[in-house]
This record gives C-alpha cells, structure tokens and sequence, in this order.
C-alpha cells in the first residue's frame, strides 16, 4: 500500500487528468510542469509567500506544502480557470481597474485568495480582506489598491 | 524545495494507519503537512514513508458533551476549529487559532499536528498546557490518555511513540481564559506567548522559553503574583534574531500579566 | 465564479493627450489570467535542470571536489566545478581600481569559498528532483578558515582576509570634500558629535527569484538567454569578456519579470554557468533560484555605518556642514560595487543647503553576500544618513524638527540648484510639500493624540522623512571610482515601425518588472500619432536581437520615464515625420506642415478627404514602393537614442553633474510604542511625492506605495543578519518577515507636480523611492521616546526588542551623541 510512485487523478478547472507522479512531488509543480499551468506561481520555500494558492476541493491552500498525490480525486481550481473564455471575473475586471497588480507574480495567488473569501463573505470588512489576503505576500503594490479592489469587487 | 524519495499511503481507518506506522520505523504520519512538508522541501527531515491522515473520519470531528467537555478529533484543523459551533462552548480555542498565520495554513494545518510537532513557537501547546486538556493516544498496545503536563517532552518530542497515533484531545468544560503572545509581524509566529485559565485559581502557561510550554500556578491571580511566579520559574529563555534572552524573559513576565487579565474578563 | 465585468475597456474617446490619464494597462489581462512569461515557465524539449551546490562556510579553503558520485546517476546529465570554470574564463571584469580591481571573480567558487551560499558545483539532471538528490553526492572537502563578518573590523591588523589578491579586505576608498569645513566649523555655535550610525542590511526580495534557460547553438557559437537579468547591457559586457567571446553571442531575451529592485542585475556569474553548461552538455539548461540561495546569495543592499560624523550648526537651526566617515559593508565579492561608493554623491547634501561637507568613503570586503544594487541604491542609504542628522541635531539642541527641515531646505526659487559637488537638482518644492504632508497627518493634532495614546498607555511619536529619488545616471561618476574606466553618459533606445498593414509596433530597450512601460509607451506614442492606444502595439519584454538597445538599456535607477520614454518620443516624432514626407509625394507634393495626423492616418489639414490611413503608408514603403521619388528616403522604421546631456566631471574636485533629474519624496509617520514590549504600530502615515509631469498618474501612485511598503518592512523587521561565523540568520521568509496585508497601516498620499527643465516631457524618473519610510519611522520613534530615556535612533532596522531597548537602555542601546559648544 506503501509505494514511491502513484497513478493519480486530479479534476483541475473542471478538466480531469490522469497521471502518473511521484510521491515526492508537489502538488505545484504537478501543476506546473506536469500539466504546463503556469499561471501559479513559486515565490518561496517555507510556504510563506502564497503565490502558488489555489482552491482544492473548496478550500483554499497553499499547493507548496501538498504533495500531488493528495489531490487525488480532488477538484482543483487555479488562476487560469477565474475568467470566462475573454471576460475576465468581476475580481479580475477589478484589479485592473484599481491598478492591483505591478510585476503580477504575485497576482494569481492573490486572485484566488481574495476569490475564496468572497465566496465565504460576499461583503467584507476591510479587515475581514486583510485576514483573507494575509497569506499572500506582494513586493511591488504595498497591498492597498488590492484591498480598494477587493472591497469594489464585492459591491 | 524539493522533497527526497518518500513512500506514500493514504489508508481509510485508523486501524490501518497504526498498522503502517508500526510497520516501518521511517513512516512518519501526515497530517496538514503545514510543517511537515515544510520541513521535508528543506531536506531537514526525510522519512521513508508517509502515512496520509486525510481521509481517516474517526480523527475528525468536534463534539461537546452534557457537562461541558469537548471532544476534539486529532485532524480537526484550524478553520474547523474557529467556525465549530461546538468549539464556541471554550471560545479561546477559536480565538487563538484564527491568529495562526493565514487562511490557507488554517485550512490545512490541523490542531494534532501542531501539538505533535512541539514547536516551542507555537500556538496551541502552551494554550493546551493552561487549559489543562487530555490526549488520547492509540497504538497497537492500545489506548491511553495522557495529560497535557506529561504530553510535551522535548522540541519537536511528544509522548506519542512510534506506531502511535494522537487520536483526540479532550479539553474540560470552562471559559475565563486568555491568550497574549508578541508575534513577528501580525499573526505572525511567535516571539514570546501566554496562556491563561482561571478555575478557582490561575493556570498560565508560557511558550516560546523553553523546550516545552512552562506551566506556573501563581499564588493568586494579583498582578505581582503573577510576575513573581514568572520570576521564580528563573526561565533561561533563548536567544535568536528576532529576541535576546533577557527579552524574551520580560516578555513572559508581560504577557503572562495580560494572559491573566483577559483570563478574568478585564483585559 | 462570477461572469460580469463591471465596465468596458476605456472608450477611445479623442481625448486632449493620453499623457497625464491613467489609462488602464495594457500587460494586466495576460497577468490576470496568469498568462505571463515568466522566465521559470519558459521549457524547451530535453533541457536540463540545475542545481547549485553551495558553500555551508562563511570562509573556508576547498581542499577537493569530487562530482563522480554524482554524475553516475541515470539521468545526471554532468556537472560543472571551479577549476573547470577557471580555465575556460577570464576572471570578470572590475570596476574598481587597486586593490578591488585585483579581485578574481568566476562563475563559481575557485580554490576558496568566502561566503555562506557562494556557489561551488553545478548539478544538471532530468529533473529538478534529481539535481536535488545528485547534488548530495557531490563530495567537497574544506578547510574552514575564521571569518569577519562586521566592517569595523574587517581591516584590524588580525582580521582573516578573504582576498589574498587584494592584499586586505579594504577594496576601495575615496575622500570627497567640498567647501570649506575649517571655516564652517570655526563659524558653528554647536557642533553635534555623532559616534556611529548604521545603516543596515536588507533588500526588496522581489515575489520572482532570479532565473535562466539557457540554449546554445552550436552552429554559430551563440547563447540565447532567457532570463529576468534587469539590466542585460550590464550582464553582457561582464559575460563576454570572461567567456572570451563576443557579445553578440549572447542573446538576452526576457518578457515577464516578477519584481526586480535592482536585485536581478548581478545574475552573471550564475548565467555564465548556464551558459558553458548548455555548451558543455548540449542541450538547454535551465535555472530557478529557491528563495533560501536568493537570500544567502544575491544582491544584499548595501551596509554602510557612518562613524565620527560631526555637524556644524548656529544656535538658531541653520546647518553649515558635516564630516564623516562612510565604512561601506560590501560583502564577499564586488559585482557592481564599488558603485556605490560615488552614487551617493548625486545626493549629497540631501534636500539641504549646507554648503561644507566631507565624506571619507571606505568599502571593505567581509565574508557576507555581495552587495548589489537595492531600491535605492546608496543614495538611500546617505539620504537616511542626512535625515539622521536632522533629526539627532534637532532633538540635541531642543529644536522643531520641521522648523530645523524648513529654515534649511532648498527652496523652489533656487532651483535649479547646484549642490556643493556640482549636481544639479533640478525642480522642487520641498517646503510646500511638507506643509501637504503636516496637514495630511493633521500635524496640529499630534499633541492631543499624544495625550490620548499616554491615557491608554502607549507612547505616541511624529516623524518626517524626506528623501530625494534621483534618476537617469551619468555614468562617467564610474571615473571617480576608477579614471581608467571608459564608461560616461548613459542612453536608451526604441524602435518605432509601421508594419506593411499599418500597425505601429514599438521596441523597447527597457526589461520591466511591473513598472508599465508597455502602458506609458503607448500613451506617448498615441499623443504624437494622434491614434488609440489599442493601435500602438508595445512589445513585452526585451530581446537584444530586437536590436533596439544600447550599452545601458534597462530598467533600473528611476529613469523610464526620462530615458525611455523620451526615446519614445524621439522615435515616433522621426517616424511621424517620415509618414508626413511620404503622404506628402504620395498627395503631389504637399510640405508636411500642411498634414495632421487623424482617425489612424495622415491628411491634409485643409482639406480632410485627402487622407492615407497608416496601412497605406505602411504597404508602400514595405510592400508597394516603385514610381516613389528618388529623393524620398523613408522606412517607416525609425530607431532612436536618447542620449541625455552629460559632461565627465572633474575628477579632481570629484565635481559635476551625476544625474539628470531629482524626484522627492516626503512621508510622514505617525507610530504608538508599547512600552512595556517595545512593540509598534503604524497608526497614521502620508506619503507626497513630486517627480515631475506625471504620464501615468496611477502607476507613479502604484510606485510610491510599494517603495513606502518596502521600507515600511525594512525599519521594521527585515534584515540580513549574520553570525559571527558567517551563517545568514534570515534566510528565507519565515524568519525574514517581509510587510504581510495584516501590517500595512492607513496611508495617505498627495502630489505636486515640479516638472523636470531637463527633461522633453518634464518627467522625472521615479520608483526607487528613496526609502522615507525608514526615515520617518526612525524619526517617530526617536519623537515618542523623548521625555522617556531620550535615546536617538541610530540604527535603520528598529525591531520591537531594539525599541524595548531603547527604553530600557536608552544610554547603551541609543545612540552615543554629545554636543559641543564650537
């Protein structure tokens, strides 16, 4: 029952995918250089930064301190899956439109924080948006015209 | 970042899980991994195996008995913890896990594993320690129950022995607690911290100063009792980047005052 | 998940000029939808992975390397080590003179290891997993060797030296003087004595480490680099001389870089290793740098005490001078530095007049990561230094440090200004802007909140921060470090075509990490063709083959704005002019004053009907071109360099003109202190800022709030903090606490516009800052421990346990300052 290597299969923006994956490998990089979904970021290696958040089977987590193996069976959404064919989400439209983002490395993982608290809290507090977004560093933005986006998105 | 080779499972009963890590001295289990897997990407512990925790539904789940106890299952996490209607019966444990790091450790990291890892910075050991809660462990010579002073041996080392699993945590009915810490950053990991229950007298619990939470029971719960039982424990706190010893040293004495307070309801 | 957009795009509606609107961005959807390309996305078919073995000792001999463990693993494509390196480069280039110019600086450690995390063995295999695991079988032997890791030691006759070569650790140092410093004191009621103030080590840790794949073409002996190096033109003239080749060879192409702050410029050393690796294996290698090696290893800013600093002043506030020594930490190896020791000098005397100022500059090597650039790059780090002094001269002689800031700021009918060194600031309005600022915070509250906050405990303190962003260097400052250095002036190109169906297309020499080049571009260029930003198709990224870049191409020292942009302009008011040429023989002769441009083509003013849309124009000279008069020589595809007016300084005096343009910056802080912890918070802050005609108003604001964030976070917790024996205490964000949402206090911003006389647009560049907010908060924490031990702050880094300090030993942990009555 133990073994080094697993046949698994993850639903990811709806599409499902069967791979086989080492153990060892994590859950971003399956994303990323398994299934070449680049949108989700690597900023560190102590699961500090968030930039490799998604939504797994509706919670959001970091996928920098799951391994790939469990998500099997699991539905994960990522940045790529938010907007609408061409139309952008009401989150993203918005962060736009606040100038929420610079270099936007950190902005994928920030776009699918801020898009599972408005899910849990459609009306937030300014400070219920810091507590959503606090597992999300930014360096280029200083976090207020996200917070501005965030709040606008959500009336 | 990059893990080393691991041998993975994910059984679906806690029977199987205890049979997996009594099988292999190199199995470790997997809980939230919010440390664990932390620790493995730095290649600073690499066990030969992982037993997966996250389907096992008789480590889930909050329950809260007639006279006031709750019954905690060992992969509760901490967002569970914080929205439990059960868990508002001891409002503090919702209280302090909502300031542990951020939305998606909360959602992941689970209230067994941070006891089981022992990180003198975290949260929950010194707040389990002043509450006085039981843990029930199980293993293949059976079940035992094992309080909280006895619980907490050394960094990173717990009663739980090998091919054993922490399956519950029993907190006593109560609420005059209290929880300060100076942490790096808000919500950040703690510089110094203290837990507080008062029950007839004060129980305090100090972390961040030593192995394992430092348990003090003052005198009375006066302000200058508190901080003489602070200064009769002659902690010898370490020092590091973030604090020196002598600071770490005032801080216990500070916010085991604070811990007291709000403990009483006059924070 | 939510479908409905709020609002359409920006209506192109014919607007005055796109310059001065911040209008949306045009890079936003494809980092929306996580579309962008960042370098660790980039794969090609067979390439291999790196990994980078690293030294564990701060200084160390390496008595052997043995890889052959390593390469007899399946799937281990090879390895590259120090010795190889050596004989296949040349040492890289230095800028300094003796004894730094004697450094030999490889790719990869050789024969010695001088810091925690300096590079000794490549690993490439299959997998980043297996480079991981590979690497642990490599098998060095060293010989540890004792380490100096704090500067005022590093030249103690005892101190290790880490560069045998260079004779000690002292690796520059330079006396810069102007005025006269025996009148000024001589004419000082009071001189201030400051024993030592420290500058400490931290820098921006841009989300995106540094990173490569590297490809090689064997055919033709040349690399293509992809890569987020924010300054390429810096990169390949370090990497072609050692590599012995070329720099055509070396293609750098980059397109999305997540943050740089200058600490993506001195990647070198790791991409010559890509690059004789890809050569060496044959296939193309790739390199993500792990955030722990970004920490231990790249582009510290620099560390810099200011020791025996004196300050002249009468009675009354007025400054006439300062003496110091200036002991600049430059860490194991001199990559960019020493730079920095003659950048600071575009700053020289801060915001103020005095006019008696002498530096004594000393850089020394230390078994730390080199320095490298940092948002800021040392004019912060003297800008802190000047505020320092304010502030510490003020709270000595019982002064108002606002009447102190106005008595001595430069006034706006002095400008432009030429300070004591011959730089010239060249717009600003400092005093205005601190009265925007003072009444932001509400400054004639702050004795009543301080009450309050003393009611509920907590010790309340006012700051100001004042800081000068000075951009668009003249690099012949590099002659002051070094006069056989060949390097002056600066430029920057762009390339603006029109394609055969009509498409402007526009090249930028500039690699962008978030700054909205693609964005402020198009704005300029729509204002001269008179088009919609969507028909202005900006290019992302750089690519040297775009050839539309020269020697300084990048982005870094706030000058987008400036030498872009203006290069933009350059560009399309050539192409704007040969447009009007060819409609002119195309309409029979009609001189170009006669045309305007309109609705996305060229007409005759007077009469409209005669119109050619920009296809036309583009499909006759790409496509269409016979029966064209013989003295009609346009292509539609115009390069231009911009090339700002600069001289050589003397060299002598070390007396000239070092930058272009001066933005500012004024903060002020508003902090409550925990006593009994030493714990702070920020409770009120402002942020104003002046550079200039603004194109983008948005994104400038976006600038000021994360260079505000960034030292927010580094007076408050980051910092790179060493062990005695060269071990990094903060190597990755976990101990290296960076500002969190939960941190970010209440700000407020304001503007005033001072544009630039030197400029064509009247900007100024901006975006490094200038860090006012470690100035400000510095200056709220010395204000809230006044009456409570009086301690000055004398360090930048002012974690809570240091403030704690400060109360409860305000003697020891404050600093040491006495004043003498001259």
């Amino acid at each position: 029952m133990v073994s080094t290597e697993q046949r698994i299969s993850v639903t990811i923006n709806g599409t499902t995918y069967e791979r086989e994956v080492e153990a060892r490998k994590l859950l971003i990089h399956f994303i990323r250089d398994d299934l070449d979904l680049t949108g989700s970021h690597i900023g560190c290696d102590t699961g500090n930064c968030g930039a490799c958040s998604v939504i797994l089977d509706g919670r959001l987590v970091k996928s920098c301190m799951l391994l790939a193996v469990q998500a099997d069976g699991s539905a994960v959404e990522t940045v790529e899956g938010l907007a609408d064919g061409d139309e952008l989400s009401k989150l993203q439209q918005s962060f736009k439109d606040h100038h929420a983002l610079q270099c936007g490395y950190c902005t994928p993982g920030m776009l699918m924080s801020a898009t599972a608290l408005l899910r849990a809290n459609p009306h937030p507090s300014e400070d219920e948006i810091k507590k959503g977004l606090q597992g999300n560093i930014c360096r280029c933005t200083g976090y207020w015209n996200i917070f501005e986006a965030v709040k606008a998105a959500s009336e | 970042m990059l893990l080393r080779e691991v041998g993975y499972a994910r059984p679906g009963s806690l029977g199987e899980a205890i049979q997996l890590l009594a099988a292999d001295d190199g199995a470790r289990a997997l809980a939230g991994g919010q440390t664990l897997v932390n620790v493995m990407k730095a290649r600073a512990g690499s066990p030969d195996a992982l037993i997966d925790l996250g389907r096992i539904e008789e480590l889930r789940g909050i329950e809260l008995g007639a006279d006031g106890t709750l019954e905690i299952g060992a992969m509760t996490t901490y967002t569970e913890l914080v929205e439990s209607s059960e868990a508002r019966a001891r409002p503090i444990l919702g209280e302090v896990c909502a300031q542990i790091a951020d939305v998606q450790v909360r959602n992941r990291g689970t209230i067994g594993g941070n006891i089981c890892t022992s990180d003198p910075t975290n949260h929950l050991p010194p707040l389990l320690a002043a509450l006085g809660a039981e843990m029930t462990i199980q293993g293949g010579n059976g079940v035992r129950t094992v309080a909280a002073s006895d619980f907490f041996l050394g960094v990173y080392m717990t009663a739980v022995g090998p091919g054993e699993l922490l399956t519950k945590i029993r907190i006593p009915a109560g609420r005059n607690d209290g929880f300060a810490a100076v942490t790096l950053g808000i919500d950040g990991t703690c510089i110094v911290s203290a837990a507080a229950t008062h029950n007839g007298g004060l129980t305090l619990a100090i972390g961040c100063v030593d192995a394992v939470p430092v348990v003090l029971r003052p005198a009375s719960a006066d302000d200058d009792a508190v901080r003489a039982a602070v200064q009769d424990a002659n902690l010898d706190p370490p020092s590091d980047v973030h604090a020196s010893s002598e600071y770490r040293r005032h801080l216990a004495g500070v916010l085991a005052v604070r811990a007291a307070h709000q403990a009483q309801g006059s924070s | 998940m939510t479908t409905t957009t709020i609002a359409p795009e920006q209506t192109e509606v014919a607007q005055e000029t796109w310059k001065g609107q911040s209008v949306p961005r045009k890079e936003d959807r494809r980092l929306l939808e996580g579309q962008g390309v960042f370098v660790d996305d980039v794969k090609r078919h067979g390439m291999g992975y790196i990994h980078f073995v690293r030294s564990p000792y701060g200084h160390a001999h390496i008595s052997s390397i043995d890889v052959s463990k390593a390469e007899e693993i399946g799937g281990v494509y090879g390895t590259l080590t120090g010795e190889e390196v050596a004989s296949l480069t040349d040492p890289f280039f230095q800028i300094s003179s003796v004894p730094g110019a004697n450094l030999k600086d490889y790719a990869l450690a050789v024969g010695k290891v001088r810091y925690v995390g300096e590079a000794v063995v490549a690993v490439v295999a299959e997998t980043r997993e297996l480079a991981r695991d590979a690497s642990e079988l490599v098998e060095i032997e060293y010989e540890p060797l004792p380490a100096v890791t704090d500067a005022r030691h590093a030249r103690d006759a005892d101190a290790p030296t880490l560069h045998e070569d260079a004779g000690g650790n002292l690796m520059w140092e330079g006396v810069y003087e102007w005025g006269d410093l025996d009148a000024a004191f001589a004419e000082a009621d009071k001189i201030v004595k400051i024993d030592e103030l420290h500058f400490h080590r931290f820098n921006s840790t841009p989300l995106e480490t540094n990173g490569a794949l590297v490809e090689y073409n064997r055919g033709i002996g040349q690399w293509t680099i992809h890569t987020n190096n924010q300054f390429p033109g810096f990169a390949a003239i370090m990497m072609g001389p050692a590599m012995r080749c070329g720099l055509d060879k070396l293609r750098f192409v980059t397109q999305d870089i997540g943050g740089g702050f200058g600490n993506k410029i001195t990647s070198h050393p790791q991409l010559v290793a890509c690059c004789l690796l890809a050569r060496k294996l044959g296939r193309p290698v790739q390199w993500t740098e792990w955030r722990t090696d970004f920490h231990m290893s790249m582009s510290h800013g620099n560390e810099r005490w200011f020791q025996n600093t004196e300050v002249a002043v009468k009675d009354d506030g007025t400054l006439l001078g300062f003496r110091t020594t200036a002991l600049d930490d430059a860490g194991a190896w001199l990559r960019y530095e020493p730079l920095g020791g003659v950048i600071w000098a575009q700053v020289t005397p801060g915001m103020y007049r005095w006019k008696h100022i002498r530096v004594d500059f000393q850089q020394v090597a230390t078994n730390k990561a080199p320095c490298s650039p940092n948002r800021g790059y040392s004019r912060m780090q003297h800008l802190w230094f000047t505020e320092r002094m304010i502030d510490i001269v003020a709270h000595e002689l019982g002064l108002d440090p606002v009447e102190v800031r106005k008595r001595n700021y430069i006034r706006a009918d002095e400008m432009p200004y030429e300070t004591p060194n011959g730089c010239v600031y060249d717009s600003g309005d400092y005093a205005r802007m601190l009265d925007i600022g003072l009444d932001l915070i509400d400054y004639a509250g702050i004795e009543a909140r301080r009450e309050e906050a003393e009611s509920r405990g907590k010790l309340l303190g006012v700051g100001i921060g004042s800081t000068l962003d000075s951009g668009t260097n003249n690099f012949a400052q590099s002659q002051l470090i070094n006069p056989e250095l060949q390097f002056s002036g600066n430029n920057e190109v762009a390339t603006v075509k029109l394609d055969i169906f009509g498409e402007i297309v526009v090249t930028l020499g500039t690699t962008p990490q978030g700054q909205g080049h693609e964005t402020t571009a198009s704005q300029v260029v729509a204002d001269i063709l008179k088009c919609s930003l969507e028909d202005v198709h900006v290019r992302s990224g750089h690519d040297s083959y775009w050839n539309s870049h020269a020697g300084f191409s990048g982005t870094y020292a706030s000058q987008f704005a400036v030498t872009g942009l203006t290069a933009v302009k350059g560009a399309t008011e050539m192409l704007a002019a040969e447009i009007k040429q060819l409609a002119g023989a195309v309409f029979g002769g009609v001189p170009p004053e006669a045309l305007e441009f309109a609705d996305g083509g060229v007409r005759i003013a007077e009469s409209p009907e005669a119109f050619l849309p920009f296809m036309a124009c583009g499909a006759i000279i790409n496509a269409n071109n016979a029966g064209l008069p013989d003295d009609l020589n346009v292509t539609l595809n115009c390069r231009y360099v911009y090339k700002p007016p600069f001289q050589v300084p003397d060299i002598e005096r070390k007396f000239g003109n070092l930058t272009l343009t001066y933005a500012t910056q004024i903060h002020v802080a508003v902090v409550e202190i925990d006593p009994e912890t030493g714990y702070y918070d920020i409770v009120d802050y402002v942020a104003i800022d002046d550079c200039g005609k603004r194109i983008n108003p948005q994104i400038v604001e976006g600038q000021v709030m994360g260079a505000t964030a960034q030292a927010l976070g580094a007076v408050m917790h980051e910092q790179f903090t060493y062990d005695e024996d060269g071990n990094l205490l903060t190597p990755n964000f976990y101990d290296y606490h960076v500002p969190h949402a939960l941190d970010m206090p209440p700000l407020k911003t304001g503007s005033i516009e001072s544009p630039s006389p030197f400029t064509e647009l009247g900007t100024k560049g901006m975006g490094e800052g200038g860090g006012a907010g470690i100035h400000s908060v510095c200056a709220a924490i010395q204000d809230a421990l006044r009456g409570h031990g009086d301690a000055v702050v004398w360090d930048s880094s002012n974690p809570y346990h240091r403030v704690w300090e400060m109360l409860q030993h305000p003697a020891e942990a404050g600093g040491s300052v006495s004043v003498v009555s001259a």
